[in-house]
């Protein structure tokens, strides 16, 4: 497991900030972020909804860049650290909440996307495919159109299609926040299975407490805007996980841990302004 | 339940063709009880006849008209889907281009049909290059606003798989393009068999725009009646021939919106 090998920062990110012209206004969305995740870790990053979460994760997949700051990928295929947007777009496997599988596709040739970008013809890379779509619960809905299929199913196709690319680095943004809650439970669990026995390192951006706890060998926080990590939480359960683990007193303690502070960002509420609701005409 | 569903498919079609029928009956006895003149308005029975015995005038003509609307619109369509590619492709087309090609239809393409007979004569040409003019329009700017509606999601999507530029603009904003490029040709191949028989009125010895302006100061009511038949017959079956290409290419469009709707019910 990856716990084993030795401690090599995959992803490293030094106090980037970042602002966007929003509404007329140059808004901070990121104040001074720092990161580090190692190999084979599996990391989450929780936050309130609009603290800059999903632009963290578009910074390290090279899709947008940082005002300042340093941002480092350590690609082990191309043996360099990767520290421009350019050089690292590409380069990690990334999956939204979204699962954007394109509607004219099949099942099967969602998944080989990917690999079909990559030049390989699309007879090689549908056996390729095939030979998860078990694993990935997709078995004999691989010529179905997507909108024929459940969400969860519809996400394990998305994943499907970002595992195929043999990325290292997988960053995943919400991959679960659609889905019903019996639904993202299984989903969780059948994460946890395919993390444990395929060695990646994982970047997971959630708002649902459980699951990083669940899921990660570590938990950031990060403030509501302008987003900075202000609490980094190292989650000791043992491995491997169960989702029964949620009720244990040793899960309670860490949870607690996190919702407190998670708690007194988002009740910043101005109570005296709720009190005047309906009082404003009087 | 399929049972009802198939009476009220059945219903759909029995109804409108219901309302044709007592509207040709309505003409029909009018004309019969109050005597019209056969050359001011003939009754349905007798351009019916005239169709039948007119048939192989109609069908020469019909051949002409026919022709200078499937290679016109074949040049417009190949043309307007060349630009709009080019127009989403490059911004400098898109910038260039794009704002001559929308201040051209306010150009009345039927006004400069007089300038093409000088330019290029009575013939074929002519007809042909009117109803290029005219289908282009909207199968480019359809198709332009088809490449441009992709999700940025997706686009984004694709290019952490690695994807270049060309590489999005062939596995997302083609396909993307697909439904709106159909409801271009659709409105196109519309206006096609119009655009054909204005052409062929500036000035022409052949066609049933031709045939339409021949018999009408002789009083061929019914001639002029059974063109104007042939007419909607051909527009609508290029029409339809327009949807059967649609459904075949964008199987997935049609199972989506099926099952979106059966989703609601």
């Amino acid at each position: 497991m990856a716990t084993e090998t030795a401690v090599k920062p995959k992803i490293r990110i030094e106090s980037i900030h970042k602002s966007y012209f929003i509404d007329g206004a140059q808004q901070e969305v990121l104040a001074g972020v720092d990161l580090v995740v190692n190999a084979g870790e599996f990391v989450s990053i929780v936050g309130p909804s609009g603290c800059g979460k999903s632009t963290l994760l578009n910074i390290i997949a090279g899709l947008d860049q940082p005002d300042s700051g340093s941002v480092e990928l350590s690609s082990e295929r191309l043996g360099e650290l990767l520290k421009t947007a350019g050089e690292r777009l590409g380069q990690t496997g990334y999956m939204q909440q979204k699962d954007l599988l394109l509607p004219w596709r099949s099942v099967l040739d969602n998944t080989i996307l990917g690999l079909e970008l990559k030049g390989l013809s699309k007879k090689q890379a549908r056996e390729q495919a095939l030979e998860y779509t078990e694993a990935f619960g997709l078995k004999g809905f691989e010529h179905h159109y997507p909108f024929a299929l459940s969400g969860g199913m519809r996400q394990r196709a998305a994943f499907l299609r970002t595992m195929l690319m043999g990325q290292d680095v997988v960053l995943l943004d919400e991959p679960f926040g659609a889905l019903d809650a019996l639904t993202r439970i299984q989903m969780q669990e059948w994460l946890l299975q395919l993390w444990e026995s395929l060695s990646k390192t994982i970047v997971l951006i959630t708002h649902d407490v459980d699951e990083a706890l669940l899921l990660s060998d570590r938990v950031y926080l990060m403030s509501a805007r302008p987003g900075r990590a202000t609490l980094v939480l190292d989650v000791d359960l043992p491995r491997p996980r169960h989702y029964d683990m949620v009720t244990t007193p040793d899960f309670s303690t860490l949870k607690a841990q996190l919702m407190e502070p998670l708690r007194a960002q988002t009740q910043t509420f101005k109570f005296q302004a709720i009190k005047s609701v309906g009082q404003a005409g009087s | 339940m399929s049972v009802l569903r198939s009476l009220s498919r059945l219903l759909t079609w029995l109804i409108p063709f219901g309302i044709l029928v007592t509207l040709l009956v309505v003409w029909e006895l009018w004309v019969q009880l109050a005597d019209v003149p056969k050359w001011q308005l003939p009754a349905p029975s007798a351009i019916g006849k005239e169709l039948v015995s007119s048939s192989s005038l109609l069908w020469d003509h019909t051949l002409v008209t026919l022709q200078e609307i499937v290679i016109g619109f074949m040049a417009a369509l190949i043309a307007g889907l060349v630009l709009a590619g080019g127009i989403a492709y490059s911004r400098v087309l898109e910038r260039s281009v794009y704002p001559i090609v929308i201040a051209s239809q306010t150009v009345p393409i039927i006004a400069i049909a007089p300038l093409l007979l000088i330019w290029v004569g009575y013939g074929l040409t002519p007809k042909i290059i009117i109803v290029a003019l005219i289908c282009f329009y909207p199968i480019a700017v359809n198709t332009v606003d088809g490449l441009k509606a992709t999700d940025p999601d997706m686009v984004n999507m694709l290019r952490t798989l690695g994807a270049s530029r060309w590489q999005v603009f062939t596995k997302l904003q083609i396909p993307t393009a697909l439904p709106f490029m159909f409801s271009g040709i659709k409105i196109g191949i519309s206006v096609s068999v119009i655009a054909a028989v204005i052409g062929e009125w500036v000035g022409s010895s052949e066609g049933l725009g031709y045939l339409i302006t021949y018999s009408q100061p002789l009083f061929l009511t019914a001639r002029v009646f059974a063109a104007i038949f042939v007419l909607s017959v051909m527009g609508i079956g290029l029409f339809v021939l327009a949807v059967v290409a649609e459904r075949m290419m964008m199987p997935w469009h049609f199972n989506e919106k099926r099952s979106n709707s059966m989703r609601q019910l």
